[in-house]
Parts: structure tokens; C-alpha cells; sequence
């Protein structure tokens, strides 16, 4: 479905996405600061002073922590022109494999690794069958979301939970800086990190050359095969992180862990500018003002006591108001 | 270079063999693939072979068979996805479960349902057309929406017991649930009207070549308009097999149903770049996928490990679609 119009608008959008802070003021992250700064008013309006004070902030904090290291790693996924849809499940399967290792006695560390390294096994198989064998993305996640959750399942076995309480686990994480969760902070700066990664280095410049124009990116000798297999690996990788911190933060794993994540995750980097069906658009800082953005509306619903539900509508909204913005911008035509 | 890739050196002969054997080997894979899990199932443990295991499999065929005749008209016309049938199928169960707690005869419930089914359908169509977006996206966000409304709207229905929406789906017909034959008779007809009528092959015809539909005259829009107002057109009809079959639903109760809808479209051959497959190949990869969760069962295997297998399966046709193909399509 690419057309001329597309393809000389990926060209623009390489040399903007190389100043993301200027970016911030004129190109595509313009309209989601807008929107951040619009979101962060009404929850004045509404809620009151109260919205911005240190305990909601560090509420929405803990709550955010896990969509921003999920959004943040998923984003190199959607870079390289490929989405990775089995992240909610892959969250769900961290927590579970992570609760049963550390009921077991085993160390932080270890647990940790085993659990991250079967995290990218999975991430493996679906870059297998996606670059290896050319599959679509989007039904081959699914499948892998469905039976990742299978898997979570079997582990929690049938009590439906497996309670891990690890002190020094639940320390770390619930560690505050000035009264704001530190790991939120680490959030954060994991995201500038990323947003320096992509827009600064050659592995980033590389992985947006794969997902804006596969053909060009092979000519240059880049190996576009090897970049999208990273970069799902990549994306199973963060899931797995997330999973850990879920653990650390209600020290126990569900059945549901992660339920329905990968949807309130992609749907906010939508908005914050990236496109799952299009590589090559999109920047991680737009993305988690996206997650924030999400994450501060669902705060000032439930603040107003309105049932969560409108949440969902008012993010189905922005959604396609979104794209619809990022088509007129000469992105994702369909015609 | 691509007309050299295009006419291949070979002898006209076995070329046309292999186009006689690669038009007949998709069903008899679909096939061999179902009887294997018969077999195995049935000598593992010989009371699979059971008219109760029958019920239970053309019971899951029927709602799942519906649900993607309408996907696959989606799919064969270059739509991609419609990821919204969760939310539309709910929605048109809970219009048909008011109607006939209203007392309206059946004909009016069934009428009611389809047209909720082409609403819905068509508002997807409108933005999808109007605003020129992915169908993925749109019917994601549409679905998204959707199920918060519904929600919102309700916590259960279910359809009044004595009505004759509930009798219809405890009805059996020549020994067989009252609600497969519809099924049966709408893959036929479907298959047939698709492939056999002029609107059926442009229809086909834009998703397999845009451009070349486009000089030949086909309206874009309107093609694709009428194709996602008359999928949900099938949604709705889902819909009353759906309620009236199953207890009390909640607006999350249809989202298992999606992923084997896919699958079902999938394995039949359909493929999501759109323009390739036939639709009477549906009949068997919903059959298999259908056959599945009892064989399971019989196996001894928890319903957790059905996620597993539904997962691998969709996982596994996909990849084998890939790899016909070998391309990246979205």
C-alpha cells in the first residue's frame, strides 16, 4: 500500500527525527506535547491542585512504570517495521516464570536471567517465523499472545496465583527519590536513553532505515533481517523487565498479569506518533508522552469517579484522531 | 526482471500438473491434517467416536464458521483484518436478547440482529473509507470503543428461556444442532456467489490488484463499503446462533472467538494480502480448528493447554502462509 506520497514523506521524517527535541516543537511530537500539556490542564480543572501533588503523581508513577519500559523497548519493534502484538501475554509469563523461580529460592539475579533469557527465547520464535519465514506480524503475535498466556497459565497453576514475596525485590523497586518512585525516574531516563540510542547512533539510524524503506536499507548493506530480528528480541526483552517489576510491585503473579497491556501500550505510542503498520515513523519520546498521556487521562477518570470504561472510548478516540492526524501529516494512506 | 521471473522456462506439461495438484492440495492437507487428529484421538482413547463428541464439534462450528465467512470476505478484498467482530457480535446479541425479551417474533430478532451487524460494519466502513485509514487500526480502535460502550450498557444478558430464540438454539435438525446447518448452507452459497458472480470477482479482484481493479472502472469505496457493511451483515447473524445457543454473556465473552476465526480464515488458504483463497475451503479449516478443543479434552489436557495449541496453531498457518508467499505483507 506505499505509495510516492509516503515514501517522500519517510524521507522528511528521517532528517526531523535526527533533532527530536526540535522535533518537539514542530513535527510530529508537536501535537502529542499539545496533547500532554491539554491532558495535564483538564486534570487541573477537574481534579484540582491535588492532581500534580507528590502522592497522585507518585500513584500515576507506579502505575506508568510498566507501559514505559514495555512502550519504550516495543517501540524498536515498530521502528523496524515489524509489531509485536504477544507483549501483554509476554508480561503475564515473566511474572509467572519470575514468582515460581523466586518461591523456589532462587537468588534475584539468577531468577532474573532465566526469566529474561526464556523472554527473548519466545521473542526468538516469533522473529523466526515473521523475518525467517516471512509471516505476517500481527496474526503471528497474536497466535504467540494467545499461547503465552496458555503457558502462564500452566505455571500458575490451578490455584490461579503464585504469591512471591522477595524483600529485597519489593525494596528496590519501591524505592522513592523526593517522593516519586525511583524506578519511574529510571523510566524516564531509560526513555531518553532510547530516544539518544535511535536518533543519534547507527544502530538507531540503521533500524529506521529497515522499517522506512527495506529496499533502500538492503542496498545500503544493511542486513534488514538481522536488524528485525534484534529488534523483536528487543521488545520480548522489555516485556520480560516489565513482568519483573510487576513482580517486585505486587509481589505475586496472576493468571491475568498483563491482561490486555499490549493494546493500552500500542494504542499510546499511536498517539505519541509511532504507526504499527509503517517502520520508520515515529520517535520514542513521542512515545512516552503517549504512555503518559494515557496513563494521566485514566488517572483524572478515576480521580472524577467516572467508571474507568471511559477511559477506553476517550483513548479509541484519540486513536484515530491520531492516525487520522498522521495520514494528513502524508503518513499510512489506504486507498 | 520481473517477466523473467514471471515466464519460467519450463515444459507446459508438468507446469500444468502442478497447477492441477497445487489447486487440490490445500483441501486434502486441511483434510489429512483432520483425519490424523480423528485417528490419533480415537486410538488413544476409542470413545472419542461418540455422537456427543459430534455435538460438541459442530457446536463450536457454527458460531466460529459464520463469524469467518464475514472475516474472509473482509480479508479477500484486500481489508486486512476486521478486529472488531468481538464487540459488533456482542452488540447485535444484546439488541436480538431486548427484542425478544419484547416479545417480537423471531423473524423480527433475526432481522434485528443482522441490520445491528451492518451498522456497525458500515460505520467501520465510513471511517475506513472517508478518512482513508487501515482497517486494522480502525476496527482495533472501533473494537476498543465498542466494548467500553457495551460495558457501560450492561453487565449480562441472556436470552429469555422459553422464547423462540432459545428453543432455536436446542433444536436439533437431521440429529444435528439447529444451528450448524445456516452455517453449512451460507459457506456454500457465499462460496458460491463470490466466485461464480461478476460482483463477487471484483470484489476479489480489488484485493488482489488495486490498480488493475481501478483502470477496469471498480469503485474503490464502494466495493469496500458494501464489503464491511455485509461482513457484519454476517457478524449479526453470528450473533443469534451465539445467544441463543450460550448462557448468560458478558461484553467480554466473544474475545476467545476472534483468534480462531483468524486461524480459520487463515488455514482455508485466504491469504491477508488479499485476492487468493476460496471460500469453500472454510468448511474444513473451521472443522479442524473446531475439532481441536475436544480431542484435547480426550487427551487429558486442561483447557489451559488449549490457549497453547489455539496459539501455536494460528502461529504455525500463519508462518506456512508466510513462507507461500515469502514476503512481509503487514
Amino acid at each position: 500500500m506505499t505509495n510516492t506520497a509516503a515514501n517522500s514523506d519517510n524521507s522528511k521524517n528521517f532528517i526531523n527525527t535526527d533533532r527530536p527535541w526540535k522535533e518537539m516543537l514542530s513535527g510530529s511530537v508537536a501535537s502529542i506535547t499539545l496533547t500532554f500539556v491539554i491532558v495535564i490542564a483538564l486534570g487541573l480543572i477537574l481534579v484540582g491542585p491535588r492532581f500534580l501533588s507528590f502522592s497522585n503523581v507518585s500513584i500515576m508513577g507506579n502505575y506508568l512504570i510498566i507501559p514505559l519500559v514495555v512502550g519504550a523497548f516495543a517501540g524498536f519493534a515498530l521502528l523496524s517495521g515489524v509489531v509485536d502484538l504477544s507483549i501483554g501475554s509476554m508480561v503475564g509469563f515473566s511474572t509467572a516464570l519470575m514468582a515460581l523461580l523466586l518461591n523456589q529460592d532462587w537468588g534475584i539475579m539468577s531468577a532474573g536471567l532465566v526469566t529474561l533469557v526464556f523472554c527473548m527465547f519466545f521473542g526468538g520464535i516469533n522473529a523466526i517465523c515473521i523475518v525467517g519465514f516471512g509471516a505476517g506480524p500481527i496474526p503471528t503475535t497474536l497466535g504467540m499472545l494467545t499461547a503465552l498466556r496458555g503457558i502462564t497459565w500452566l505455571i500458575c497453576g490451578p490455584s490461579y496465583s503464585i504469591t512471591a514475596f522477595n524483600l529485597k525485590l519489593f525494596t528496590i523497586v519501591n524505592h522513592r527519590f523526593l517522593g516519586i518512585p525511583s524506578f519511574f525516574l529510571v523510566g524516564l531516563l531509560l526513555t531518553l536513553i532510547i530516544t539518544l540510542i535511535v536518533s543519534k547512533s547507527r544502530v538507531g539510524r540503521h533500524i529506521k532505515a529497515v522499517g522506512g524503506d527495506e529496499q533502500a536499507a538492503e542496498r545500503a548493506g544493511i542486513s534488514v533481517k538481522g536488524v528485525r530480528v534484534l529488534a523483536l528480541i528487543l521488545s520480548a526483552l522489555g516485556a520480560g523487565i516489565g513482568g519483573i517489576i510487576m513482580v517486585a510491585q505486587i509481589t505475586s503473579a496472576t493468571r491475568m498479569a498483563g491482561f490486555g497491556l499490549e493494546f493500552e501500550v500500542y494504542a499510546a505510542l499511536m498517539i505519541g506518533g509511532y504507526s504499527i503498520l509503517r517502520g520508520g515513523v515515529g520517535n520514542p519520546l513521542g512515545g512516552a508522552l503517549g504512555i503518559l498521556v494515557v496513563g494521566a487521562l485514566g488517572n483524572v477518570i478515576d480521580l472524577t469517579a467516572s467508571s474507568s470504561y471511559y477511559t477506553n472510548i476517550i483513548v479509541g478516540i484519540l486513536l484515530l484522531s491520531a492516525v487520522y492526524l498522521d495520514r494528513l501529516r502524508g503518513g499510512d494512506s489506504y486507498d | 526482471m520481473r517477466l523473467e521471473h514471471a515466464i519460467k522456462p519450463e515444459s507446459s506439461m508438468s507446469t500444468l500438473l502442478w497447477l492441477r495438484f497445487r489447486a487440490f492440495s490445500a483441501p486434502i492437507f486441511l483434510l489429512t491434517v483432520w483425519l490424523l487428529l480423528i485417528i490419533a484421538t480415537a486410538i488413544y482413547r476409542p470413545d472419542f467416536i461418540s455422537y456427543q463428541t459430534l455435538l460438541a464439534v459442530v457446536f463450536t462450528m457454527s458460531i466460529v464458521g459464520v463469524l469467518a465467512i464475514g472475516q474472509a470476505l473482509v480479508t479477500i478484498s484486500g481489508g486486512f483484518l476486521d478486529l472488531s467482530q468481538p464487540s459488533c457480535l456482542i452488540f447485535a446479541s444484546f439488541v436480538s436478547v431486548k427484542l425478544s425479551e419484547a416479545g417480537m417474533p423471531f423473524i423480527i430478532v433475526i432481522l434485528g440482529a443482522i441490520i445491528t451487524g451492518v451498522i456497525v460494519g458500515a460505520i467501520n466502513a465510513l471511517i475506513i473509507v472517508l478518512a482513508r485509514l487501515n482497517p486494522i487500526i480502525v476496527t482495533l480502535a472501533t473494537n476498543f470503543i465498542g466494548l467500553a460502550v457495551l460495558f457501560l450498557l450492561f453487565r449480562a444478558a441472556e436470552v429469555p428461556i422459553g422464547s423462540e430464540i432459545h428453543t432455536f438454539g436446542r433444536a436439533y435438525f437431521l440429529g444435528l444442532p439447529a444451528t450448524w446447518w445456516p452455517m453449512l448452507i451460507l459457506i456454500f452459497i457465499v462460496g458460491l456467489l463470490i466466485h461464480q458472480t461478476r460482483y463477487g470477482r471484483q470484489t476479489i479482484a480489488v484485493g488482489g490488484n488495486l490498480y488493475a481493479a481501478q483502470t477496469r472502472g471498480i469503485s474503490l469505496k464502494k466495493t469496500r463499503f458494501l464489503i464491511f457493511s455485509i461482513a457484519g451483515g454476517f457478524v449479526g447473524f453470528a450473533a443469534i446462533l451465539f445467544c441463543s445457543a450460550s448462557g448468560p454473556f458478558n461484553s467480554a465473552s466473544a474475545n476467545i472467538l476472534q483468534l480462531n476465526v483468524i486461524a480459520a480464515v487463515i488455514l482455508a488458504g485466504i491469504s491477508l494480502e488479499g485476492g487468493r483463497g476460496h471460500l469453500w475451503m472454510l468448511f474444513l479449516s473451521v472443522g479442524l480448528l473446531s475439532t481441536v478443543p475436544t480431542s484435547l479434552v480426550f487427551f487429558g489436557l486442561s483447557s489451559d493447554a488449549q490457549a497453547i495449541f489455539q496459539g501455536l496453531i494460528l502461529v504455525l498457518a500463519v508462518t506456512f502462509d508466510g513462507y507461500r508467499s515469502r514476503k512481509i505483507t503487514l
